[in-house]
């Protein structure tokens, strides 16, 4: 029924606290909108998907550096920022 | 630790910054020693409703290092998002290429440390499995109680560079990366610039039994920024796995930390841990399609790669490999010495002694670099000598116009002034002595020395070298200005 | 009866300028009059500077009477909705994650108006991160239908909607995902465009499915909506899905007689309320009267289009609304140790639930183990089904259907079934997967509700489809039609 759905670590991987209702809740709309998705399980599908969209070397961008905000304007719409850096709680192990 | 018995299979994903002036998909500058955020737009700080915008030059760099390492250029390639959230990461997605990267294939010729610095060591070939164009994050820094971020390093344009598992030592590691470094610098791509983080290097290691085909279980180091880190990394990784493997226990599947300082490794998570990235393709930026006429115009701009300048200075012009391994490691350097060498083609070699001992040691106690820096990499921008001039004083030497120890002297003044040499020559009178006349005199004076006439009387029953005891009390009389090649001629003479 | 000013349309307006019957002053002092007596009412607008509006209208009476007007949008308001950012004005998404910003540039279609010299009229209410089809979404405020206050104006763009149904505006931008322009359009009695993918540059939107996205204008009347086209409708070298060739164009006059209309098989059929579909058929037996050919045209893939847009959808969004997380602007959470923390908290305290579900969506369908069987699957499918739709368009110049299957529900009434919702934007959503334009033009009612029908047509077919509605609208009494408020 639920689709292999585990809440508590796709709410890990998406960078969001719920709480035990809306565990419960989001479980249930989302095990209800999976089903619903079967189809695409169940259809006879092309073996892949086209190449969306295709552009030639003229969509690229020349080297040629523009005009920054500046840190004045970066840190004008940060939360938090010391000497025209961003500040963050300290960042505990260096990986990433 | 039994390395006899264990082979170490080794990995390398290479992270260089490509040498442009503007971000991969934004037009923000960038540049090393900016003021923190100073090199930050819109696109680059992830504003919401920012697009990315391929960098052309970024895209044709990428193209030419495939083409300098041979390998092949798709007719297509395309970008996908790598999630994952980070303070340095500002949309918290990375744009790279996973599955159709700029460059698949490809290999890379390394040279081994031979017996010694005089003899070349052996050749090998590294195959690359591909390289693709991706995306830089920003730079956390740490103070008290929180962190600070600075973005001006996000979106800078880095090439990954991706090897087979084809090396086989610490040594083979750092020669590859040695010989990356030449190519990529040669040839105008990247900088790689290790002290300004222009090179990151991510080493995969396992060990297995010698005879064994079958691959071990490997752990990943990531982010080591230098040479001499990813081989230390790799010399200790060996021996962890090694002791491991000794002591009955299995090699876990992990992503490790260096830390540079101590010299020791350390777990940063496990395979449980192992990030899911959902990667997809990223729907803001269309597959691009790469034209045949754009990679044969790069095609053009591929420079004769490093060991190939090598073997042609050794083998047709007779450049020692102690000085031509020198000369190729910055390309500037070897076409410099290419230029002297067309205004006096006869004594490439002696050319070659002169700017690699004499001319990179002038140049690099003048840039105030540090005893035993690397020389290789001294700039020639302040180089006041020119080539031409390098080939006309050793062509002075050459035809015995001024003599080896005059000639010091020469290129001493040259370094400092710019000046010629035959200017300098003419001014400070330096003409070597050829006039026969007085300097007969003086050799009559010094073999009629007794001290001298046991070396006389070897010469005279054979001994070709006991002539040599000879020469040094003359040139001394002469105050080194005398011709050699005049005084071996009529020494002989006087001699009978 | 004098016609108030509000009731102008945009082309009306236009020409009254270019006479000097009216100055932008006086329509925007109107504007705002009107604004001040209905918003609190139908909450469409979330945010209006009176201050700018002015400066701006003067600064176009200036142009025009120094001669040097910039064009037929001078001096014309457009409601802009709040996920198109405007240089130095808030661009909310109407979420409370991004209440804070204040956006430091424009979008390209910002530019583009106000080198048209149009008046940057404020910030229209929205579902937030334009999820939903109700505009109940948003964390701002409720907007409602002008048509029936106690009733939802659609969504996302049920801001721009109602704006325009209210008379509180001439011209507005949408945006439009999965039927977010059309729909809203289709409950409030007015035009929406989708665009063609592609045709307006999306530098400057806020992605919601980067794929999928597209700006477009919402109008009183065709010409109107022609107007605002023109104007939105430039290359971008800052998109690189825009296309880099100019597509402007003259709106052609079309022969019904040449029109090859198709209607997919069973269209009219279950879940299609009994008046949409009356109205519906109407609308194919006008133009039918007017000599076109009505062909049947078979879409099999039609019932795979909202699963494959719901996952195509919230996977992209997933990764889109990633950059949400505190640390470089909008909402921060004050209690933090670790960065982590600190966004997790940021980003469940600013998102709504619809947000928050379609996140772990989209992030479920990306994740390991079920990419394959989700993802990759829904980019099958949507290849299978934009095959289909171009085939299709091979044979039928536009295919006509219902814009949505039922009228504007009770406010409240959908918000606990996600699921329901979703299924409002079943006619809407194939143009988005297969990029193609699409149209809803109102046709009638369903009791006191607007109805309207969707014209979907070959890429860059705009021109078509407009003048194919103007034929429509010409022998038809719905164009600018605004209820009594
Ligand atoms: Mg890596
Ligand atoms: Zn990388």
């Amino acid at each position: 029924m639920s689709q292999g759905l585990d809440i508590d670590h796709l709410a890990k991987l998406a960078r969001l606290n719920l709480t035990a209702d809306e565990k419960k809740l989001y479980t249930q709309q989302l095990s209800q909108v999976l089903t619903y998705f079967e189809a695409l399980a169940k259809a006879d599908l092309p073996p892949t998907a086209d190449v969306a969209m295709v552009v030639d070397e003229s969509a690229l961008r020349s080297d040629e550096p523009g005009k920054p905000l500046g840190a004045e304007a970066v840190t004008k719409i940060a939360p938090a920022s010391h000497d025209g850096q961003i500040s963050v709680p300290r960042v505990v192990d260096d990986e990433s | 630790m039994s390395n006899a018995e264990w082979e170490v299979v080794i990995g390398l994903e290479v992270h260089v910054q490509l040498h442009t002036r503007a971000k991969v998909f934004a037009s923000a500058p960038w540049g090393f020693g900016q003021e923190p955020n100073e090199q930050v737009d819109p696109v680059v700080l992830g504003l919401p409703g920012t697009l990315p915008v391929v960098n052309r030059e970024a895209v044709e760099k990428a193209i030419l290092f495939g083409l300098v390492v041979g390998a092949e250029i798709p007719a297509q390639c395309a970008w996908d998002r790598k999630n994952y959230f980070y303070p340095d990461n500002p949309k918290n997605y990375q744009l790279t290429q996973k599955d159709f990267p700029v460059t698949m294939g490809g290999k890379v010729e390394i040279e081994l440390p031979g017996a010694s610095r005089n003899v070349q060591g052996e050749h090998k070939f590294i195959r690359l499995h591909h390289a693709h164009l991706e995306e830089d994050v920003g730079k956390l820094s740490h103070s008290g109680s929180g962190s600070l971020v600075d973005y001006n390093r996000a979106g800078v344009p880095l090439l990954e560079i991706v090897s087979e598992p084809d090396l086989r030592s610490a040594a083979e590691a750092a020669a590859f990366l040695n010989a990356l470094v030449m190519m990529l610098t040669q040839a105008g791509v990247a900088d790689c610039d290790m002290e300004k983080g222009q090179l990151r290097c991510d080493a995969n290691v396992s060990i297995r039994r010698r005879g064994e085909t079958k691959l071990g279980t490997r752990s990943e180091t990531k982010n080591l920024n230098s040479i001499s880190g990813v081989r230390d990394c790799i010399i200790y990784e060996t021996a962890r796995q090694v002791r491991e493997l000794e002591a009955g226990r299995a090699i876990v599947q992990e992503t490790r930390g260096w830390n540079a300082e101590n010299g020791r490794g350390y777990v940063l998570r496990d395979k449980e841990d192992a990030h899911d990235y959902r990667y997809f393709p990223d729907p803001d930026i269309p597959t691009l399609k790469i034209s045949r006429e754009t990679v044969q115009r790069l095609q053009k701009q591929v420079p004769e790669s490093p060991y190939a300048r090598q073997q042609r200075y050794i083998e047709k012009l007779n450049v020692p490999y102690t000085a031509a391994s020198v000369l190729i490691a910055q390309s500037d350097l070897a076409q410099w010495f290419e230029v002297a060498v067309a205004a006096h083609p006869s004594n490439a070699a002696g050319i070659a002694n002169l700017v690699v001992n004499d001319l990179l040691r002038e140049l690099s106690a003048s840039s105030g670099a540090a005893e035993g820096a690397d020389i290789a990499k001294v700039s020639l921008a302040s180089c006041r000598i020119q080539p031409a001039h390098l080939a006309a004083l050793v062509k002075l030497t050459d035809e015995g116009t001024i003599s080896k120890q005059q000639a010091k002297e020469v290129f001493t003044e040259m370094f400092q002034s710019g000046q010629s040499p035959v200017q300098i020559v003419e001014s400070k009178g330096l003409k070597q002595n050829s006039d026969t006349g007085e300097l007969e005199k003086i050799i009559q004076e010094v073999i009629a020395d007794p001290s001298v006439a046991k070396s006389i009387a070897e010469y005279r029953a054979g001994n070709e070298k006991a002539i040599n005891a000879l020469k040094g009390p003359i040139m001394k009389r002469t105050q080194g200005k005398a011709n050699p090649v005049l005084i071996d001629q009529l020494l002989r003479k006087a001699l009978g | 009866m004098a016609q108030e000013l509000y009731q102008l349309s945009a082309t009306e307006i236009s020409q009254r300028l270019a006479k000097g019957e009216l100055t932008s002053r006086a329509l925007v002092e109107a504007l705002m009059k009107r604004y001040h007596a209905l918003n609190k009412k139908v909450g469409a607008f979330t945010h209006l500077d009176e201050a700018d509006v002015l400066a701006q209208a003067d600064a176009s009476d200036a142009r025009r009477k120094a001669g040097k007007t910039l064009g037929p949008l001078d001096g014309i308001p457009v409601g802009i909705k709040d996920n198109i950012a405007v240089k130095g004005q808030p661009l909310t998404c109407s979420s409370k994650m991004l209440a804070p910003l204040v956006s430091p540039y424009d979008a390209h279609v910002i530019e583009s108006l106000r080198a048209a010299g149009a008046i940057l009229y404020g910030r229209l209410n929205m579902d937030e991160f334009a999820m939903g089809s109700s505009t109940e979404n948003s964390a701002v405020q409720k907007t409602f239908n002008p048509w029936d206050l106690a009733r939802i104006p659609g969504g996302s763009s049920g801001g721009s909607a109602a704006a325009l149904s209210a008379g509180l505006v001439p011209l507005a931008l949408g945006s439009d995902t999965g039927g977010s322009i059309r729909q809203p359009a289709s409950h409030c009695g007015i035009i929406g465009l989708k665009p063609t993918y592609g045709l307006i540059s999306r530098y400057g939107l806020v992605a919601f499915a980067s794929s999928l996205d597209q700006i477009g204008p919402m109008a009183r009347t065709i010409d109107d909506c022609v107007l605002l086209l023109n104007a939105l409708a430039s290359p971008d070298a800052r998109d690189m899905t825009c296309f880099n060739k100019n597509h402007r164009q003259q709106l052609p006059e079309v022969a019904a007689k040449s029109l090859r209309i198709g209607v997919p098989k069973g269209v009219l059929g279950k879940g299609v309320g009994a008046e949409v579909a009356a109205a519906t058929q109407a609308a194919i037996d006008f133009y039918k009267s007017q000599g076109c050919t009505i062909i049947e045209v078979d879409l099999p893939s039609s019932d795979l289009a909202v699963p494959t847009y719901y996952v195509v959808a919230t996977a992209e969004a997933s990764s889109n609304l990633a950059r949400y997380d505190g640390v470089r602007y909008g909402h921060r959470s004050a209690n933090a140790k670790t960065p982590i923390e600190m966004m997790t908290n940021s980003r469940s305290e600013g998102f709504g639930p619809e947000v928050k579900r379609r996140i772990l969506l989209g992030t479920f369908v990306l994740s390991a183990g079920y990419a394959d069987a989700y993802y990759v699957r829904a980019l099958r499918a949507r290849s299978k089904i934009r095959a289909e739709h171009l085939a299709a368009l091979e044979k039928v110049d536009m295919l006509l259907t219902p814009t949505v299957p039922t009228p504007a529900f009770k406010a409240g009434e959908k918000i606990s079934d996600p699921l329901q919702l979703y299924l409002e934007d079943i006619f809407t959503i194939p143009a988005n997967l297969a990029g193609l334009p699409a149209l809803s033009v109102p046709c009638g009612k369903s009791g006191h509700l607007p109805v309207g029908f969707h014209l979907v047509g070959a890429p860059l077919s705009e021109n078509k489809l407009l003048a194919a509605a103007r034929l429509f609208e010409a022998a038809h009494g719905f164009a600018n039609q605004l209820p009594t408020l």
